[in-house]
């Protein structure tokens, strides 16, 4: 009887294996030998040599690992607010279930769903300067035309404004945090006389501050490695360099110059870069801590 | 009443045909002729229509097989993900509060690690192994559930499941398998489908794992395939643009029948 | 009981999918890069050599872009997993060569009874030494010429450039043939196409007598600062930035050079042998090669590839088999009369397989004149990283985002440290 119960209370934990095991084999093994490698010099050819901080002191003067760097965090200064705030508004305006709201949520995520590769194919053409509908529909409005993918200063402000078309999951994770937020609540402060403005900051805002930090910090995560397939795409890193990111500057890194040991710095070196803005982001929150929701 | 509503059904519209936009363009840059000198102003319906784009695609690329091989690693993806996720979530929610909380934050850590800084290494890891240019390099993530999403996903829906039902198939004699399979599983559609959808998507779409690994065209998916077009016709759009259609429309069909579980999670 | 039965039964179900490897029976693996029509020709010779060796199937495997070829190369050698024959350019075998990842083919074509080294043109041949040993063996000799539309000539009643055309003859050709046909303003019609990188300066360098690097053989910077340098990265950007025969960025952007050319917007395109079998078939116009513009002396520039055999290769013998029939009289007459190449065989190179006027280019002969006056560029270990760096400096001077000198020296300035960086 005993031993039935123990191998019954073990049974879950069994159910956890293929989860545990992927995480150990694809997750925290290679970040081990990321850690390794970057401290060798190694070409994938061959056999790593160890060269102590050589790769970091690289990393330091390489004016390409900072341009990528910065491209990096201009996109998620750009894009991360953006993008939150208008999952934020599209959940707002589609919270209550009405007969079309089928329709508009579904819209919503519809671009979400377009294949990365395919989606960075169509913004090229959307964008094309010639041959693109964007630019004819800006002139008619009166505002500037500019050549978007081929010009240094609109290049990544081009590839921000596609990522903003593709906020399904954001929209999705808010839907169903408005959903929790129980209605006595909002009639509660209808009775105490709130208006609009002062029920959303006084109640949703805060009720939803979980879900918006979580977002975020989601975001921030994905966001470097989400410009990989529009970079490599849409302008391949250019025009000069305007569109560099981090992902691409380590594939190129590893698989163009074959230096296997400094792309694994700079992974080692964003692995840092995340964490450092996830710690500043719950500063900024005031610290939320983590519950089962 | 119904005049206060028509400002916001109006905004309503028009953001619906916003976001519809960059399916429409696709569709639309697709039937035009190649070659041609550029539109004067927007082009809605391009003139000549053509439908020939289509076509070339399968001549000039094997197309067809890369939309098989997209279509069996995607299956096998959902297959496995929907099988590991689902047994982990489950596994997760019969746990004491403590053991739950360690895995929650674990969850949530995996969830934080940027893949930028492993796809290399776990390319040089398959390599050490001999498992690239293999269709295993490709679904390797479902071995652990693809992400720590969708193991929160059903760990979600499994925690609402009433515990007295577990115990008493428990008493019944049924193994957590059996339970699993008969009781819990049947209890988490929305959870399944939504899963379902997503993890389609995740290797439908994938890009990075199949250009890292992939050598013999034979494997090819289609991400692939859409560079492999671009960089024989850089800038014959309509040609790319009949490829992204080719390559969107399964994804658009999986998410129209899946939709209602991820929007409608709740209701 | 059942349930687990279920659940091994999609695991395996699953196992077996993925497993399932594409097979290949006992022979050999090409990979090639190009535009489908280059393609065609690869396949045409794989035919032939499948032919004459029943037994040795091959596997082509087409990777289109050169960046992502060298790219897919690269993650195969770091895999082990290589195809058996592969295609690499002079300017870029040399990172292999040095890791010891290329079987050298010397030997192989020392014992061959087929081809030997004397038969080949020594200007394509050396650069593929490492070390003194011949690692990869040369399938053409190709350097850079203008193609011209012949038609386009004919409406703007000029003459063909002729064989001892110089910069300001060239220039004069292209601002009458770039033009605005339909008077909206925009330019319709261009005279020239060409890419704004380092290979397409190099020969102008060349010719205005400055040199690109500082020693061949063991280069330590680029010296296209000095000041016939200057004079020709002066000529080559004014193409844009002052003359306006070469499209500008927009239209770039909008449509490359290469399809403006092929769709009979553009008078004239610098290219190597490279582009012949795609406009053999998709230019619907007359038109023919002429050699580069002469500036203060001739010279040309190398365009050269070869087969390589990686080390890691299981087929060792059987990929040399390919190799020496791709190379053989048989196998680069083959490929030569599809237009591919400039056949390194000085015996193909001066058949009608090659020279032949009714094929396109009718002026073929114009690569072969060339020869005598063909510069090579170093072969270095980081070139693909000094030549990507360089060309991206370059291409803000070609499109007026700098001046010509700033372009130049920042060029210098930043590929410097990769000339020594040991990695």
């Amino acid at each position: 009887m005993n031993s039935l119960a123990r191998s019954r209370r073990l049974q879950p934990y069994l159910f956890l294996t293929p989860y545990l095991l992927g995480a150990l084999l694809l997750v925290a093994l290679p970040a081990g030998v990321s850690f390794l490698i970057a401290f060798t010099r190694y070409s994938g050819m061959g056999r790593p040599v160890f060269v102590g901080w050589q790769n970091f002191q690289w990393v330091k003067t390489d004016l390409l690992f900072w341009v990528a760097l910065i491209n990096s965090l201009l996109y998620i200064l750009m894009a991360v607010p953006l993008r939150l705030l208008g999952a934020l508004g599209l959940a707002l305006l589609y919270s209550r279930p009405t007969r079309a709201t089928g329709l508009y949520r579904a819209a919503v995520y519809l671009p979400t769903v377009i294949p990365d590769t395919a989606y960075a194919l169509v913004w090229t053409w959307i964008l094309n300067p010639f041959y693109g509908p964007l630019n004819p529909a800006l002139r008619t409005l009166g505002l500037p035309a500019p050549s978007w993918l081929a010009e240094s200063a609109w290049a990544l402000p081009a590839i921000v404004l596609a990522s903003l078309f593709q906020i399904g999951e954001g929209f999705v994770v808010l839907l169903a945090g408005l959903r929790h937020i129980p209605r006595e609540t909002y009639d509660a402060a209808r009775v105490d006389g709130a208006n609009r403005w002062q029920t959303f900051t006084a109640i949703t805002l805060p009720l939803l501050s979980p879900w918006l930090i979580l977002l975020s910090v989601r975001d921030v995560v994905l966001s470097f490695q989400s410009t990989f397939t529009p970079a490599y795409i849409m302008t391949r890193g250019g025009p000069y360099y305007a569109t560099y990111f981090t992902p691409l500057h380590i594939y190129e890194t590893a698989l163009d110059g074959m230096h296997f040991g400094e792309a694994a710095a700079v992974m080692l070196l964003v692995f840092i870069v995340t964490i450092l803005l996830v710690v500043l982001l719950y500063n900024l929150a005031e610290g939320w801590g983590f519950d089962e929701d | 009443m119904k005049i206060s509503r028509l400002p916001k059904t109006l905004a309503s519209l028009a953001l619906t045909g916003l976001f519809i936009l960059p399916l429409f363009w696709m569709v639309s840059a697709s039937l035009r002729q190649p070659g041609l000198p550029p539109p004067r102003g927007i082009e809605w319906v391009p003139s000549p229509l053509v439908f020939s784009n289509y076509t070339r695609i399968f001549d000039i690329l094997p197309f067809g097989r890369y939309v098989v091989n997209s279509a069996i690693t995607s299956g096998i993806g959902v297959a496995l993900t929907l099988v590991t996720a689902s047994l982990a979530g489950f596994g997760m929610s019969l746990l004491g509060k403590r053991a739950r909380l360690r895995l929650l934050l674990l969850s949530a850590a995996l969830q934080m690690i940027p893949v930028t800084a492993l796809w290399l290494t776990r390319f040089l890891l398959l390599a050490w192994i001999g498992q690239t240019n293999s269709r295993l390099a490709l679904v390797a993530p479902a071995i652990m559930g693809s992400s720590p999403l969708f193991i929160l996903l059903f760990y979600w829906t499994f925690r609402r499941v009433d515990p007295a039902v577990v115990e008493s198939a428990k008493l019944d004699g049924a193994s957590l398998l059996q339970i699993w399979w008969k009781i819990a599983l049947p209890l988490a559609r929305p959870a399944l489908m939504a899963v379902g959808m997503l993890s389609f998507l995740f290797y439908w779409n994938d890009f990075i794992s199949p250009l890292l690994y992939l050598r013999s065209q034979t494997l090819y998916t289609l991400p692939v395939g859409l560079l492999q077009l671009q960089e024989m016709d850089r800038t014959n759009w309509p040609l790319l643009m009949a490829a992204s259609v080719v390559m969107t429309l399964p994804a658009v069909g999986v998410f129209a029948a899946l939709q209602r579980s991820l929007l409608w999670w709740d209701e | 009981m059942k349930t687990r039965t279920i659940l091994i039964a999609i695991i395996a179900f699953a196992s077996i999918l993925t497993a399932c490897q594409p097979a290949n029976g006992g022979g050999i693996s090409f990979m090639v890069f190009g535009d489908p029509a280059e393609l065609a020709v690869y396949q045409t010779l794989v035919a032939a050599f499948e032919q004459a060796h029943p037994d040795l199937p091959v596997e082509l495997i087409h990777v289109p872009g050169q960046a992502d070829y060298r790219n897919r190369l690269a993650a195969d050698m770091v895999a082990g997993t290589p195809a058996d024959v592969v295609l690499i350019n002079y300017r870029h075998y040399a990172a292999f060569a040095q890791s010891g990842a290329l079987e050298p083919l010397g030997p192989y074509l020392a014992k061959s009874s087929l081809i030997q080294e004397s038969d080949f043109y020594i200007e394509a041949v050396e650069p593929f030494k490492w070390l003194d040993e011949l690692i990869c063996i040369p399938q053409n000799i190709s350097s850079l010429v203008v193609y011209y539309n012949k038609d386009l000539f004919d409406q703007a009643g000029l003459p063909y450039p002729a064989d001892d055309w110089t910069w300001d003859d060239f220039l004069a050709a292209a601002r009458s043939l770039t033009q605005d046909l339909d008077h909206d303003g925009r330019t319709d019609q261009f005279g020239v196409g060409i890419e704004a990188s380092l290979i397409r300066l190099a020969p102008f360098v060349w010719q205005a007598g400055g040199e690109v690097v500082d020693y061949d053989a063991n280069p330590s910077t680029l010296t296209i600062d000095s000041t016939k340098a200057i004079q020709a990265a002066e000529f080559f950007f004014s193409l844009q930035t002052v003359h306006h025969v070469a499209p500008g960025l927009d239209e770039e952007t909008a449509e490359d050079s290469e399809s403006r050319f092929i769709n009979g917007r553009t008078a004239m395109f610098f290219n190597s042998r490279r582009g012949v079998p795609t406009y053999r078939e998709s230019a619907a116009f007359d038109w023919d090669v002429a050699p580069l513009p002469r500036g203060e002396t001739r010279a040309g520039i190398l365009h050269a590839d070869a087969y390589c055999l990686p080390g890691a290769s299981k087929h060792k013998d059987a990929a040399w088999t390919f190799i020496e029939f791709a190379n053989s009289v048989e196998g680069q007459t083959i490929v030569a009369a599809s237009g591919r190449t400039v056949p390194s065989l000085i015996s193909v190179a001066n058949s009608p397989a090659f020279l032949d006027p009714s094929a396109k280019p009718a002026n073929s002969r114009v690569f072969l004149d060339t020869i005598p006056y063909i510069h090579a560029l170093p072969v270095h270990f980081n070139w693909i990283e000094i030549e990507d760096i360089a060309s991206e400096e370059l291409w803000r001077g070609f499109y007026g985002q700098t001046d010509p000198l700033d372009a130049l020296q920042r060029a210098i300035q930043r590929t410097r440290v990769y000339f020594t960086e040991n990695e």
